[in-house]
């Protein structure tokens, strides 16, 4: 049984970091905006980490699990806004269709590129966000290029105080639990079966092969599983938080490529990473746009190459080798 | 053990195996020689599983596993050593081995299967915290070796393990395989280039040439027979 607990310790440094986070933006005022950015890139690193960190594989077309997930999120509002006394349900709904389009999309997409290999793969999920973006602009689904708007139904389902609260707060705490949530299936992954298999994989993909690992399947896994935290991630931070959705804004590739760094800086594969990627990416961010707006990528490029070069394995794979014979070395992984 | 008839594959457009068939016997080294790119690896790999088969039959202890995907074939005892030492460098030794007893058979297993691999190659003992890609290319082909044993087979299929290593290595790897047959009571299907030392270890020798079985025979036959020794082996 206490074997079963340590097995979660290195789970407490990232809650405590979360809700440190939760703390400062709860009591410092003025500090909420920063914090739910932080808390959005933390979660977009968590839940790429799942496939990125694990597997080794780089998606370059992540961000349209996050697009399809916000569309979920607002298909379901203004398709069932109609319906009398759904209230809340509405958006629990829209989280299920969320994770259902994600997943679909994750099974489309992973079935024909991850039977590619390194930048084989990369290559064939550039054009994914791109392709699915111009579909939907040029089908003209789900209301085309004009995208979705939905305040008003928000407001009118749930009235004006609570969507408007939605929008500035809870949102943003549930963006905080779907980070968590990622967290803990990212450990337990790597406590079981998965995990071993994955690290396999990462390691050497035919090697993997000749243990008897069955690679695709937990490469399938950890593709939707990642997909499908995105596409949460979306569900949240994109839709509810800014209740509208246009195709250029959610299919851009911009956030894949945040993704990779956040996941990169903090330590692929690591428990931790994402949750320092995210903090050192956005707090950067944040403070150069206000102090040298205009050059914050030229100072901001600069600091990437330097820990990368500094630490390869990322801050989170630095700490983790020097503290590898220490009594924190279980919390940190 | 292992009855493979008239088996074809290739790669995209270019067809590899021309229909060679071979039996290996149970408790025996059987040897596939031949010389480079005549599709020995192919043959291992597709008999394996990781190169799908066009046609032809694979019978492994009497039943049809022509079309069974790779990680179904370990679970019923078949191992396949790589060629060309594909280990998991950043994981130490005893994490490289411990990979190995990854299905469920094996695992049941792992702690004496791991005896039995340190005492087969002590050199590995001495350093198990080391990590693997930092080992030697002969130490490296004993974790590959060992690591494929930690998966409990009963026939491991082996591509070219002396390949790149010194005479006195290639030496020791053909001791183990014989101390693998003999004190494990392993099959052994041995895939080399180096004929000579194969010749010496094998029971029965296969010669493969442009995707075909050439020849084949008691080791003292194809050592005799001077035009299969000129024409396909080189000695």
């Amino acid at each position: 049984m206490k074997k079963e607990i340590t097995k979660y310790y290195p789970l407490i440094p990232v809650f405590a970091a979360y809700l440190l986070l939760f703390l400062i933006g709860r009591n410092i005022s003025g500090m909420w905006q920063l914090v739910a950015m932080l808390l959005f890139y933390c979660a977009l690193g968590q839940a790429f980490n799942i496939f990125l960190g694990m597997t080794g594989y780089v998606d370059f077309g992540y961000v349209a699990f996050m697009g399809i997930g916000t569309y979920g999120m607002a298909l379901a509002i203004t398709k069932l806004a109609h319906i009398e006394g759904l209230g809340i349900g509405i958006i629990i709904i829209g989280f299920i269709l969320a994770l259902l389009m994600s997943t679909l999309l994750s099974v489309a997409v992973g079935a024909v590129a991850l039977r590619l290999r390194g930048a084989y793969f990369a290559i064939a999920t550039i054009g994914v966000n791109e392709g699915f973006r111009f579909l939907i602009e040029g089908a003209r689904i789900w209301n085309g290029s004009e995208g979705l708007i939905f305040t008003a139904q928000l407001n009118e389902i749930l009235g004006r105080e609570a969507a408007s609260s939605l929008m500035t707060y809870w949102a943003d705490i549930m963006v905080l639990i779907i980070a968590a949530l990622a967290a803990f299936v990212t450990l337990y992954y790597m406590r079981s079966k998965i995990g071993y298999a994955l690290t396999a994989l990462r390691e050497d993909e035919d090697a993997a092969k000749v243990m008897g690992i069955n690679v695709t399947k937990y490469k399938i896994i950890a593709f939707i599983t990642s997909a499908c935290f995105a596409g949460l991630v979306g569900a949240t931070s994109w839709a509810l938080k800014t209740p509208y959705v246009f195709p250029p804004e959610v299919f851009e590739i911009h956030y894949t490529i945040e993704a990779i760094i956040i996941v990169l800086l903090g330590g692929a594969g690591t428990l931790l990473g994402p949750v320092a990627g995210g903090l050192i990416y956005g707090i950067s961010k944040y403070y150069l746009a206000i102090f040298m707006p205009g050059f914050q990528l030229l100072i901001f490029a600069p600091i990437i190459i330097i820990i990368i070069v500094l630490f390869p394995e990322g801050v989170v794979g630095m700490l983790k080798y020097r503290l590898k014979d220490s009594a924190l070395a279980r919390f940190i992984i | 053990m292992l009855t493979v008839q008239e088996l074809e594959s290739g790669y995209g457009p270019m067809q590899v195996l021309w229909k060679p068939s071979l039996q290996v016997k149970k408790g025996t080294v059987t040897a596939l020689l031949g010389p480079n790119g005549v599709g020995k690896s192919t043959f291992l790999s597709t008999v394996f599983g990781s190169v799908e088969p066009w046609g032809g039959i694979i019978q492994y202890e009497e039943k049809d596993v022509t079309a069974l995907p790779t990680h179904k074939k370990v679970e019923m005892g078949m191992a396949l050593v790589p060629e060309g030492k594909h280990l998991f460098p950043n994981m130490n030794v005893h994490e490289n081995l411990a990979m190995g007893a990854y299905v469920k058979k094996a695992l049941e297993h792992k702690e004496e299967s791991m005896d039995l691999v340190y005492n087969l190659f002590p050199r590995l003992k001495e350093r198990h915290k080391q990590m693997a890609g930092s080992l030697s290319g002969g130490e490296q082909q004993m974790v590959t070796i060992a690591r494929a044993l930690m998966t409990k087979p009963q026939l491991i299929m082996l591509d070219e393990p002396s390949q790149g290593l010194a005479p006195v290595l290639v030496q020791s790897v053909f001791e183990t395989i014989q101390k693998m047959r003999d004190e494990i009571g392993l099959t052994i299907l041995l895939v080399e280039q180096n004929a000579d030392a194969a010749l010496n270890a094998a029971s029965y020798v296969y010669i493969m040439h442009e995707g075909l079985i050439k020849a084949e025979g008691n080791p003292e036959e194809i050592k005799g027979s001077s035009d299969i020794r000129e024409a396909y082996l080189g000695i």
